[in-house]
């Protein structure tokens, strides 16, 4: 009876607090402006219309930020988030790479979300995550400013986040006092893809990632499944954007069953054997496309690997946006309990 | 006082507004504050409702939606969500069958060409107490500039940088103190740290210029007008002409500065036939040719055309403003602009009366500042600063539009440790930003012109420090205050800026939007400010405001 027409706004409304759903129904809006059918998407006018935060070295409440270029050519810039140790109010250069203080401090590679082709490392939604992120894990976060499609396709966005991950294990002031650095790959939507495929090749390295995060991750497949046609256009997302967004991703003439989009599918591989980290999975259970990271969680468990499932009850995608609902924080302690039960 | 002097913690990232008391905004909403949106608590309502409205209309009308995100409709300010909205609605049409008990839309038209002033009328709808009031809640509220914003570029791999970094800290940390013998001291071992390090590019190259502002400092401030004095030394103004010219050529951030302005001003001469330009620094009048000749092409022909450059005096007797001017009506009569020039000579702005422009009530005013407000800020102990009386006779001349762009840096703050702190960081970010230039001598020369810059901001103070940088928030403020309102830049400039910034310069520049201002900054840092402004109108002025 849901026609492609009939807007259904009154469900959203009633399970998120009234400034998120502005917030969210915001960027939706916004983003209907930026996909153009043919597949092309309008930067200037996101670039426009995103809202940005330059970093800060002058602590506010208690976290500082400084950027870091990385690569040039490509832009990628990574944002360094610290805890403030009781120094001077005004910090300079030479403190931003003081060597970490505690015994072990978790750094956490953070990957924002925006489904691969909207948002930065420096949009404020997202530089307000990582700074609460900061204060509630006591750890360094650094937030990658990946290449966005379409216009940078698979792999870019691994790429770079693998550069990042690079970067970070190979920083001595960033090593806890066991001369390792404690790494956790954490991200949203897209963000939660680029956490799994950065792993990945770190498995075939000597760089060992921790644990793994991954909020409300974006995956996929050909398959139309039950969540999707349930809960489509229902709470902020529709499976016409999805599958616009995973065009704009994937290699030009690949469908959704390739092994970024859909890591245990048909054309995927499984993770038996393979010393994978563990992983904590959020799945909002009104997020349309929730089969598709149950599916993941049930890859991972599959392979034998250690995997943590929170399945989040009348939980819409963004939630973690706003500190204002229990989901937030019952998903900030379960963060903080995944990084600190190494510490 | 400014509010901005109390706001030391600007309020924590989550948005909860902590800035003092007496300056607490009307119920914002503090967690979309964070988010980098101003919406009241109060109109959340009525906000939903106008984005269900706008939801529905783009799923009724699917055409529109496609002709709509591939158009080049102009939007304003994405942070008033209220606004953007509603300017997004009007593009719509309406069928009778909606709802009839949502509130009318605003009196708002948006599309290209629409004279840009019109669309701030829907920014006073949620403001309805005293615009300046309102700007300076709205100051205190922006998350977006906090104080000592700071990006580390490059990398420091090497242990002598870092230590250079540490001894420009300390040295710098003793100056303030009083401790010359140790700061001295300091800046022997640096220079001779110096010499191990790499100091054509990165952050020796950076230090290497701090330390010899520092140096200046400290053993020959009266040279430098440490104690009042010729603000720059002995340089005359053929070779400021000189070195901006090439700072022009080998960076964008001035071209950035011309273009945005003369799009601005463009559009706000709109529908008027006479118009006149007063440009505080024409320097060679560089900003100029391209407006001419927009103004040439304009739908219905160009107006009367008067431009008023403002400048040093030539101390040779050559009248170089006239020799620009001659220049630039050469260049009007090759493209059939009625043009007319004056040149104001006069060794500072605050030296210039508002009779010497020769305003008459018919023309159209546009006053461009290209760097120049932030030089009124000097603190002489003898007078309040000039920057009060230079504002109030510009409003006074009730232009169409004021153009301001400044640099996007808090290099005013009272204590050394500060400024040399931020400059550091801010000279740092500009440098690394002029290493992709390869054109010489125009980064050699431009690399001066910065130069002399950081010396300003780290070896001179009282009437002497003319660069008394400032960033957007302050100056939101203080032109609030003076009885100024802002015209919005739209996604047309950004979109043009940001072409332009990737058809001519190398990857890394970037545009930005903030609150109805555009900066251009390197990488992810905002080194320069545009705004447009205009004035509130007053009942009491004498000129007797008309607005549009």
């Amino acid at each position: 009876m849901a026609g492609s027409n009939e807007v259904n706004l009154n469900e959203s409304k009633m399970v998120v607090p009234l400034n998120t759903w502005v917030l969210i129904s915001n960027f939706k809006l916004a983003y209907n402006l930026l996909r153009r059918p043919d597949g092309t998407f309008n930067r200037h006018l996101a670039e426009f219309l995103d809202r940005k935060v330059p970093a800060n070295a002058k602590p506010v409440d208690g976290v500082f930020s400084f950027d870091v270029v990385l690569d040039r050519s490509t832009s990628l810039y990574i944002r360094i988030y610290r805890q403030a140790h009781g120094e001077e109010p005004q910090l300079n250069i030479a403190d931003l790479e003081k060597p970490v203080p505690a015994e072990v401090v978790p750094v956490i590679v953070f990957f924002h979300g925006g489904s691969f082709a909207h948002s930065s490392a420096n949009s404020a939604i997202y530089d307000a995550l990582c700074r609460r992120l900061v204060g509630i894990c006591k750890a360094v976060v650094v937030s990658v400013n990946y290449r966005r499609a379409p216009e940078n396709r698979y792999p870019c966005a691994y790429d770079d986040g693998w550069a990042a991950l690079k970067w970070v294990s190979s920083r001595s002031w960033l090593q806890s006092k066991d001369s390792k650095v404690h790494i956790y790959l954490a991200g949203d939507s897209s963000g939660g893809n680029i956490v799994h495929h950065v792993a990945l090749r770190a498995v075939e390295s000597d760089i060992e990632v921790l644990g793994n995060i991954l909020l409300n991750p974006m995956f996929g497949g050909l398959e139309r499944t039950d969540s999707e046609t349930r809960l489509d256009g229902k709470y902020f997302v529709t499976t016409r954007d999805r599958d616009w967004y995973w065009r704009a991703y994937l290699p030009e003439g690949e469908d959704r069953d390739h092994q970024a989009c859909n890591p245990f599918g048909p054309k995927g591989k499984s993770l038996e054997g393979i010393k994978f980290p563990k992983s904590l999975v959020v799945v909002a259970s009104l997020d349309l496309t929730q089969d598709w990271q149950l599916a993941y969680a049930k890859g991972l468990e599959k392979a034998g690997q250690v995997v943590n499932l929170l399945y989040l009850e009348q939980a819409t995608i963004g939630f973690y946006l706003l500190p204002n609902n229990n989901h937030f924080y019952t998903v900030m302690d379960e963060i903080n309990n995944f990084v600190c039960s190494d510490c | 006082m400014s509010p901005y002097d109390s706001a030391t913690s600007a309020g924590s990232s989550s948005g909860s507004s902590s800035a003092s008391s007496s300056t607490k905004p009307a119920d914002i909403d503090g967690l979309l504050a964070g988010a980098g949106y101003k919406v009241r608590s109060s109109d959340l309502c009525h906000v939903a409702q106008r984005l269900e409205r706008l939801e529905t209309a783009m799923v009724n009308s699917p055409v529109e939606l496609s002709q709509l995100a591939s158009s080049d409709t102009v939007l304003y300010n994405p942070s008033d969500i209220a606004s953007w909205v509603d300017s997004l609605l009007s593009e719509f049409n309406h069928t009778p069958s909606l709802p009839s008990d949502l509130p009318d839309l605003p009196d708002v038209v948006v599309g290209p060409g629409i004279n840009p002033t019109v669309i701030n009328e829907a920014d006073a709808t949620w403001t309805d107490h005293d615009a300046p009031q309102q700007q300076q809640q709205q100051n205190v509220q922006s998350l977006t500039i906090p104080p000592n914003q700071l990006t580390v570029v490059t990398a420091m791999e090497e242990d002598s940088g870092i230590r250079l970094v540490h001894m420009l800290m300390t040295c710098a940390d003793s100056v303030q103190r009083g401790e010359f013998s140790l700061a001295g001291s300091l800046i022997e071992d640096m220079q001779s740290l110096l010499r191990r390090v790499n100091t054509t590019c990165g952050i020796g190259k950076v230090a290497g210029y701090f330390i010899d502002a520092l140096s200046r400092r400290i053993f020959t401030p009266q040279a430098n007008g440490l104690f009042g004095g010729s603000a720059s030394g002995s340089a005359s103004a053929f070779e400021n002409e000189l070195l901006y010219h090439h700072f022009y050529e080998a960076c964008p951030y001035l071209k950035f500065a011309h273009f945005t302005a003369n799009q601005a001003i463009l559009e706000a001469f709109d529908g008027h036939d006479s118009v006149h330009v007063i440009d505080f620094n024409l320097m060679h009048g560089l900003q100029w040719p391209a407006l001419i000749q927009a103004l040439a092409l304009r739908p219905g022909g160009p107006p009367l055309l008067r431009l008023t450059g403002i400048g040093p005096p030539s101390p040779d007797g050559r009248d170089s403003l006239r020799e620009i001017g001659l220049r630039l009506a050469e260049l009007a009569r090759s493209v059939n602009v009625r043009f007319a020039f004056r040149g104001v000579a006069a060794q500072r702005l605050e030296d210039v009366k508002p009779w010497m422009l020769q305003v008459n009530s018919k023309e159209a005013v546009a006053v461009n500042s290209i760097m120049q407000l932030h030089r009124l800020l000097g603190s002489d102990p003898n007078r309040s600063p000039p920057i009060g009386i230079v504002l109030g006779w510009i409003r006074q001349l009730n232009p169409k539009i004021m153009t301001v762009i400044e640099h996007e840096a808090n290099h005013n703050q009272p204590g050394f440790m500060d400024r040399f702190t931020e400059s550091l960081y801010y000279y740092s970010t500009m440098f690394d930003s002029l290493e992709a230039c390869t054109l010489q001598p125009e980064k050699a020369l431009a690399e001066i012109y910065i130069q002399r810059e950081i010396c300003n901001v780290v070896s001179c103070e009282g009437s002497a420090r003319v660069e008394r940088h400032e960033p957007l928030a302050k100056w939101r403020s203080r032109l609030g205050q003076a009885g100024f309102r802002p015209l919005h830049l739209g996604s047309n400039a950004f979109k043009q800026a940001s072409m332009l910034l990737t058809l001519f310069s190398a990857e890394g520049y970037c545009v930005e939007e903030n609150e109805g201002c555009l900066t251009l900054g390197w990488h992810s840092r905002p080194l320069i400010s545009a705004s447009a402004w205009q004035a509130v109108p007053d009942a009491n002025s004498p000129l007797g405001i008309v607005t549009l």
